[in-house]
């Protein structure tokens, strides 16, 4: 696998990338991270846990964690419509390669991209964490954000915002 | 080639293993032949697989120590206590330079030389011993042979195994050491080829009648088939204690049959033997007969042993597992299927299913059950090696290691229970003379015990030493802040500080300092099981630790209730009863306690613990009734859905701060239920109500 990154590194060839939309905002991330997306099935909702966690679902078997990627990135909730669906993602964490499921308003489409096409992040310019986003990419007349997914869900940035409502409730 | 080493590997490990036991068995009982045979036997098989791949530091090493054992088994030498210590340490050594083969390690190198150079110390010691002994047991000798009486004549019948020469075997070699025992007489036959087109180049066709005269003694002759007497049909009988071989018409008889595939009629020829004056006394007969019919029975025994056991590979069972449970979660959405649509056909399949399932399901559980027994054999050296270094004498007395837990659980269980006995032997036990003034025995006793109890299986480390004084310990957790001075803790309440981090129970009993790793490592570990540690203790008669564990982690049989419009899984091990009371009773119920049977009973509101809406005031709710062994608590749910053969599944890293779920399990109709650990509920809501309290 690093051999095939380091050879696309070299010569400029071009990886795919699929882009999906949270609220009003545009991110993309390579379609390699992607082993499916999924319609919203049944989710079961872990008590106790913060409310980014959205529960578990049954994916053929295997119990699956999803994710409400609008709270992680500090949006509002996600409202469920018939756009609505799970990309089932393939991320390390600590040097485990864990399967975790991202609920998005919906997915756009499929393109091809060169590395050199991505650009740096401007350091002001994003009211996103420096190290959660790879970099920008122009289409037309609008940006998007090339995620660094294995860093936006560690679980270490997960447990800095567990301090969540739900908890709290159940404290009072 | 890599496979072919990994096999090597496993089988060298198994093998090492099995030497290890048998030579501390041999140290407790230096006299027994059955353990010297046996070490020369493994050591043998070791020699043979190293060779076969070409590891020939390994073979020579190997080849060098089993000289020792040879000569001992033999009698030239003496097996003593330098000798033992130096086997294990070689064998130590063996189990590093079987990976590393090539000694490409500075360390492994020298200590190599370093122990081929003792060993053959040892050998050359041994052989001058001999030199002397001869000149002195002179007369004994001259004894020995007076009262062997001149010669016996054997029959030895061999057919090997039509694939010996797959096992690297040769049975001319074989022969050839049979007649190297005294004069013999070889009848060879060819069991019958019908069709060229049937012969296999590679099979073994012919087999033997050895006819033998030699003053050897019966074993000496199955000795030579040591080998290969698995798979191979080895008779052996006594026909006369006189030399029949050298009369004429005996031979002409028996050398008749050559390479024909003829069976060798023996009681013919034991007639011929008596007609012919010399034949053997009614003892002998009689002998035979015995020894027959012990051989026929060790034969069908090895024969039993090669079918009731074959070796698998842990990941297909992980496999064959994983998909018993796939197939028990689809039984679950046919039964449910079924009782949708009403069709008696389909209800029969689906029960049939069922039955099915579930004894296949507990037949591939079974197999992942290992005894106890492989973990508890390893701890011999350990309480060997660690006695001997602290000048201790310590009886290690293990019990009930026919108890079978899960695979998975018995590796992570090794650690924690080495620990604990390594505490037992340094900071439990007393030093002999310690003892002696105390009017115990000289020796200290270590018990470890494993035995069932209901779904649980339960292992104790009991030691006999000088035990742990609560009053001691109840001041250090005063000292730390962990309790206070007014609170009133039972003795186990009290004991159990010892399982928290920082808390040696070492600085606390004496002043002898405690190893690194602490006793709240052992407690993660065995809670990570889902077990529960528990000690109690007496000043100078004792320590006890048991652990209590659940029998499996995958498949449990579970209640499956309602919470909310959320379905959990509560385990039925800890459910004791089930009882309906009214909301109102709870809502307004200051103390949280119920009278359940003339029972004062505390209880858990669930839908308050999980933040759910609140409980109707007019309706009723279910209480289950848990335990953990010591403490009932009821715990609030809607309703009882049903009873449920749960699949446990891990939820991830990311809920491990939610670890009152312990897993979840997919049910009939594809959604999910949460697996309840009630042992943590319970945890958690008595830190609510402390918190409460303050």
């Amino acid at each position: 696998m690093k051999v095939e990154k380091t050879n696309y590194e070299k010569k400029g060839e071009t990886k795919s990338f699929l882009s999906f939309r949270l609220a009003e905002e545009h991110f993309t991330i390579p379609v390699m991270k992607i082993m499916e997306i999924l319609e919203v099935p049944k989710i079961t909702k872990i008590p106790q846990s913060p409310n980014f966690l959205v529960g578990v679902i049954n994916l053929r078997g295997a119990v699956l964690p999803v994710i409400d990627t609008r709270i992680k990135f500090g949006m509002s909730p996600i409202e469920y419509t018939i756009n609505t669906c799970i990309l089932v993602l393939s991320i390390e964490l600590d040097g485990e390669t864990i399967i975790v499921g991202s609920l998005v308003d919906s997915v756009s489409e499929v393109f091809e991209l060169s590395d050199e096409m991505i650009k740096p992040t401007p350091t002001i310019a994003t009211r996103y964490r420096a190290d959660y986003i790879q970099g920008m990419i122009q289409e037309d007349d609008h940006f998007m954000m090339v995620l660094n997914i294995d860093k936006v869900f560690s679980t270490l940035d997960l447990e800095s915002i567990s301090e969540s409502k739900d908890a709290k409730v159940t404290e009072e | 080639m890599d496979e072919m080493k990994k096999v090597y590997i496993q089988e060298a490990n198994e093998l090492l293993d099995n030497l290890e036991s048998s030579l501390l068995s041999l140290e407790e009982n230096p006299n027994d032949k059955s353990n010297i045979e046996q070490v020369f036997r493994v050591m043998h098989t070791l020699k043979g697989n190293s060779s076969m791949f070409g590891l020939v530091k390994i073979a020579e090493f190997v080849h060098d120590l089993e000289t020792i054992y040879d000569k001992i088994r033999q009698g030239e030498m003496q097996l003593s206590e330098a000798i033992l210590n130096t086997t294990l340490l070689s064998l130590d050594h063996l189990n590093r330079i079987i990976i590393d083969s090539e000694l490409e390690e500075e360390i492994n190198k020298e200590n190599h030389s370093k122990l081929i150079d003792e060993i053959h110390s040892f050998i050359e010691v041994g052989s001058s011993e001999k030199i002397n002994s001869n000149v002195s047991d002179n007369s004994e000798a001259l004894d020995s042979e007076l009262t062997s009486e001149g010669t016996k004549t054997y029959h030895v019948y061999f057919e090997p195994s039509s694939t010996i020469f797959l096992d690297g075997s040769n049975p001319l070699l074989l022969i050839a050491e049979l007649t190297a025992l005294g004069k013999s007489v070889i009848v060879p036959h060819f069991k019958a080829i019908h069709h060229l087109d049937k012969f296999n180049p590679i099979h073994c066709y012919t087999y033997w009648d050895v006819y033998l005269e030699s003053a050897c003694e019966k074993t000496d002759i199955l000795d030579v088939f040591v080998f290969v007497e698995g798979n191979s049909t080895i008779e052996i009988s006594e026909f006369a204690y006189t030399d029949l071989l050298s009369n004429q018409s005996f031979l002409d008889v028996t050398t008749g049959s050559i390479y024909k595939d003829l069976k060798t009629d023996i009681t013919a020829i034991k007639l011929l033997a008596e007609s012919i004056g010399v034949s053997s006394k009614e003892k002998a007969e009689s002998k035979v007969e015995v020894s027959n019919s012990k051989l026929q029975s060790k034969k069908s025994e090895t024969k039993e042993k090669a079918l009731t056991s074959i070796r698998v590979a842990s990941d297909k069972l992980d496999e064959l597992m994983n998909l018993v449970s796939e197939l028990v979660t689809t039984q679950a959405s046919l039964s449910l299927f079924k009782e949708k649509h009403e069709t008696p056909e389909l209800e029969v399949i689906s029960e049939n299913i069922e039955k099915l399932s579930r004894r296949l399901r507990d037949i591939a559980f079974g197999m992942t059950l290992v005894p106890v027994n492989n973990m508890f054999s390893r701890f011999q050296r350990l309480v060997r090696d660690v006695s001997m270094s602290l000048g201790k004498e310590v009886d290690f007395i293990t019990e009930g290691g026919e108890t079978e837990l899960d695979k998975s659980i018995i590796e992570t269980l090794t650690d924690p229970i080495m620990h604990i006995i390594r505490n037992s032997l340094d900071h439990g036990l007393e030093l002999p003379s310690v003892r002696e003034s105390q009017d115990k025995t000289r020796k200290g006793t270590v018990k470890l015990k494993a035995f069932y109890s209901g779904v649980f299986v339960f292992i104790q480390i009991i030691d006999d030493g000088k035990g742990i004084d609560v009053d001691v310990i109840r001041e250090k957790a005063i000292s730390k802040g962990l309790m206070k001075e007014e609170d009133e803790l039972t003795d186990k309440e009290i004991f159990d500080f010892i399982f928290n981090a920082g808390f040696s129970t070492a600085t606390v009993v004496t002043d002898i300092s405690g190893r690194g790793v602490g006793m709240d490592v052992v407690k993660r570990n065995i809670t990570d099981l889902k077990g529960v540690v528990s000690v109690d203790s007496q000043v100078n008669v004792g320590t006890t630790l048991t652990i209590k564990l659940p029998l499996s982690l995958s498949i449990i049989d579970g209640l499956l209730v309602d919470i909310q419009g959320v379905n959990y899984i509560i385990p039925l091990s800890v459910v004791n009863k089930c009882y309906e009371v009214d909301n109102s009773d709870m809502v307004k119920n200051f103390n949280r306690l119920l009278v359940l049977d003339e029972m004062q009973v505390p209880f858990i509101n669930m839908r308050e613990e999980f933040g759910y809406a609140k409980l109707d005031f007019k309706g009723k709710s279910q209480l289950i009734v848990v335990s953990d062994g010591e403490n009932e608590v009821g715990i609030t749910v809607d309703y009882i859905v049903d009873e449920y053969q749960a699949v446990v599944k891990p939820i991830g890293k990311y809920y491990r701060n939610q670890d009152f779920v312990s897993g979840a399990t997919i049910l009939g109709d594809g959604s999910i239920a949460l697996v309840l650990d009630t042992h943590k509920i319970v945890e958690l809501y008595t830190e609510h109500i402390k918190m409460e309290l303050k």
